[in-house]
């Protein structure tokens, strides 16, 4: 019986895995192929490898200046969105004041607006401040639309750290900053790290916003750029995979770098 | 030197409800174990969280050696707090842990290592200092929240239930460790507490607190020999104090009560003069329930039905009513006790040790 749940288990572990991982390895296969070789036959291995398209794709076809951008771009919001959130975040869940559930509800009630109805009202905003067109507007733009749902998860976080921590630290000599920065923060490190984690792969993969504030060349992120790929008539799917291929390469690189404290955070049943 | 005084010192959190400690007046002399005891919403800890300053204070004063504290931030008032749930940080070693209060007040790298391994070395846990708190059993993180109150040498310690998170066992010794502490470093100690076990073997002297108000303080078995009011009495002992209702029959030297269907004679000593038909409240404790007469000779004999046996080894926990009484009395009886459910069973109330409350439930002393 137990030899029987485990086969299960298994079938459908390998299933699941073919669906989720089937659709990368296919793009993986198809970045090392040309275009046409991928025409001729869209699942074949690659054979020979064409490792030189990953070069020309990111000196010729400017992937270099979109990955630098989207880094950026990326980088800093989702730094000001970790320290403002958190901030944000702790003083929700640890300070009675008037008004402290008005702000939290007001605040997470801007996440059902869809991104469409935004848009064009952040498109008036950052014309108006001469921020259209540029990194600073796009990290900014980032910043507002994803700090609800940063603040969101990690409120909930934080709240759960006992008041005793906060008064021990207070009896230590602590200010409230210090509090913040040397306790809450450290033991809020898996909350804080699913934020980190899940702001870089919405961002890293943000298309709409970007497409609709950036228009110049020498300021396209990553999903832009591979856009550039798609022509009217045909579009270049060996290169669109390589670049989809070096687009995703710091998403699993931030993942295996804080996929333990995410699994601690999704998993953190009480802090003790 | 640190004298702790309390004065009307209250507490209200919202407007219009009844306050969490109502005018609260303590006196703690310098190296007292002070224990504030009582159920559960009595004020006991919001009075120690306004001494630790952690909590504002709505009208009245804490004075720490004579100087008023009201406006001094809890960092500067010199004072260690052990809490309920040890309160240790979870990112940090027992070291960190307890030199993080030290690193604050900027003492020197040497003296907080010899502060540490000092303390270390009194509670025994050396050999935990690079140890998270998550690898700790629950006696050795309260080890840590221990030390980290005595690392810091403060004027008073606070104590916020420290032992409720414990299992039986390790709750008996930690309390010993604690008055051991209590002796060696000679500080003054507040302890919050709604267990009368602590209460009665650790306090100097004990402050019954009940709806935010004081009941009684005094040393432990003054309290439990001379209960102020009928709360304190029904409070302290376990089981509690048996309180019965009473009628005042006759005031003469014999100072007759009618307890249901049942007479007593207390006597000009034990009991005040009581215009007849006066209700009062007659508190006998348990193990002042006899089977016997007393030696002395000022018993009662009362005539009772005995409803439950509590066999507990070294004694016998007896349950029973008396004719024209809904109350039911406990008397704590020899281990040897032979008695059945339904037995009829003369008992014996020892007069001398028999307490008399007023209607409002305070104390009568025998005029």
């Amino acid at each position: 019986m137990a030899i029987f749940r485990r086969s299960l288990l298994m079938v459908a572990l390998t299933l699941y895995t073919s669906f989720a991982a089937g659709p990368f390895v296919w793009a993986a296969m198809m970045s090392l192929r040309t275009t046409t070789e991928i025409h001729r036959n869209h699942f074949a291995f690659p054979n020979p490898a064409h490792w030189e398209k990953f070069s020309d794709a990111w000196f010729n076809s400017n992937y270099g200046l979109y990955f630098a951008n989207s880094l950026q771009v990326v980088v800093v919001a989702v730094a000001i969105l970790t320290i403002v959130g958190a901030m944000a975040a702790h003083c929700l869940a640890r300070y009675r004041f008037r008004l402290n559930r008005v702000i939290y509800f007001v605040l997470f009630s801007t996440i059902i607006f869809p991104p469409q109805i935004t848009i064009i009202s952040l498109f008036q905003i950052l014309v108006q401040y001469g921020l259209y067109n540029s990194k600073i507007g796009l990290t900014l733009v980032y910043v507002t639309i994803q700090l609800p749902l940063t603040i969101y998860i990690l409120e909930s976080f934080f709240a759960r750290i006992p008041a005793d921590l906060f008064d021990a630290a207070r009896m230590d000599g602590y200010s409230d900053w210090e509090i913040f920065w040397r306790v809450a923060l450290p033991i809020a490190m898996p909350a804080v790290a699913t934020t980190v984690i899940l702001n870089f792969i919405l961002l890293w993969n943000e298309f709409l916003y970007a497409v609709v504030l950036i228009t110049d060349e020498a300021n396209r992120t990553l999903p832009l750029g591979i856009q550039r790929f798609l022509g009217d008539t045909q579009e270049d799917v060996g290169m669109i995979a390589t670049g989809l291929m070096i687009a995703i390469i710091p998403v699993i690189v931030v993942y295996a770098f804080f996929s333990e404290k995410l699994i601690q955070g999704m998993t953190a049943g009480a802090v003790k | 030197m640190a004298v702790v005084t309390l004065d009307t010192l209250t507490k209200v959190y919202d407007r219009g409800h009844a306050p969490a400690a109502d005018a609260v007046s303590l006196d703690i002399a310098h190296g007292e174990f002070m224990v504030l005891l009582g159920p559960s919403g009595c004020g006991k800890t919001t009075t120690l969280r306004m001494v630790a300053g952690l909590e504002s204070i709505t009208s009245g004063t804490v004075a720490i050696d004579g100087r008023i504290v009201n406006q001094v931030p809890a960092k500067d008032r010199d004072i260690a707090m052990v809490f309920q749930s040890y309160a240790l940080y979870p990112h940090m070693s027992v070291k960190d842990n307890l030199a993080f209060g030290l690193r604050r007040r900027s003492v020197e790298k040497a003296e907080i290592e010899r502060r540490v391994q000092n303390v270390a070395g009194i509670l025994g846990m050396s050999e935990l200092l690079t140890r998270k708190p998550h690898a700790l059993s629950g006696g050795q993180r309260q080890r840590v929240a221990l030390g980290r109150a005595i690392v810091r040498d403060p004027k008073v310690f606070l104590f916020d239930e420290p032992l409720s998170n414990l299992d039986a066992a390790l709750r008996v010794s930690t309390r010993g460790e604690i008055a051991a502490l209590h002796r060696r470093l000679g500080a003054t100690m507040i302890y919050v507490t709604h267990d009368q076990v602590e209460a009665m073997t650790m306090g100097t002297r004990i402050c019954i607190m009940n709806v935010g108000r004081i009941a009684q303080v005094g040393p432990p078995l003054e309290v439990y020999r001379h209960p102020a009011n009928t709360f304190v009495a029904s409070f302290l002992g376990n089981p509690p104090m048996n309180l019965l209702e009473a009628i005042a029959t006759d005031a003469s030297d014999g100072r007759g009560l009618k307890i249901g269907g049942s007479g007593i004679k207390l006597g000009a000593a034990r009991c005040p003069a009581l215009q007849p038909g006066t209700t009062v409240t007659f508190g006998i404790r348990p193990e002042h329930v006899l089977l016997a007469p007393p030696p002395h000779g000022e018993g009662i004999a009362i005539e009772t039905e005995v409803v439950r046996v509590e066999p507990l080894g070294a004694e016998t926990i007896a349950i029973v009513t008396i004719p024209g009484v809904d109350t039911l009395v406990f008397a704590r009886l020899g281990g040897d006790a032979v008695l059945s459910v339904g037995m009829r069973k003369t008992l014996y109330f020892d007069a001398r040790m028999a307490h008399i409350f007023d209607a409002t439930g305070t104390a009568m002393r025998p005029t």
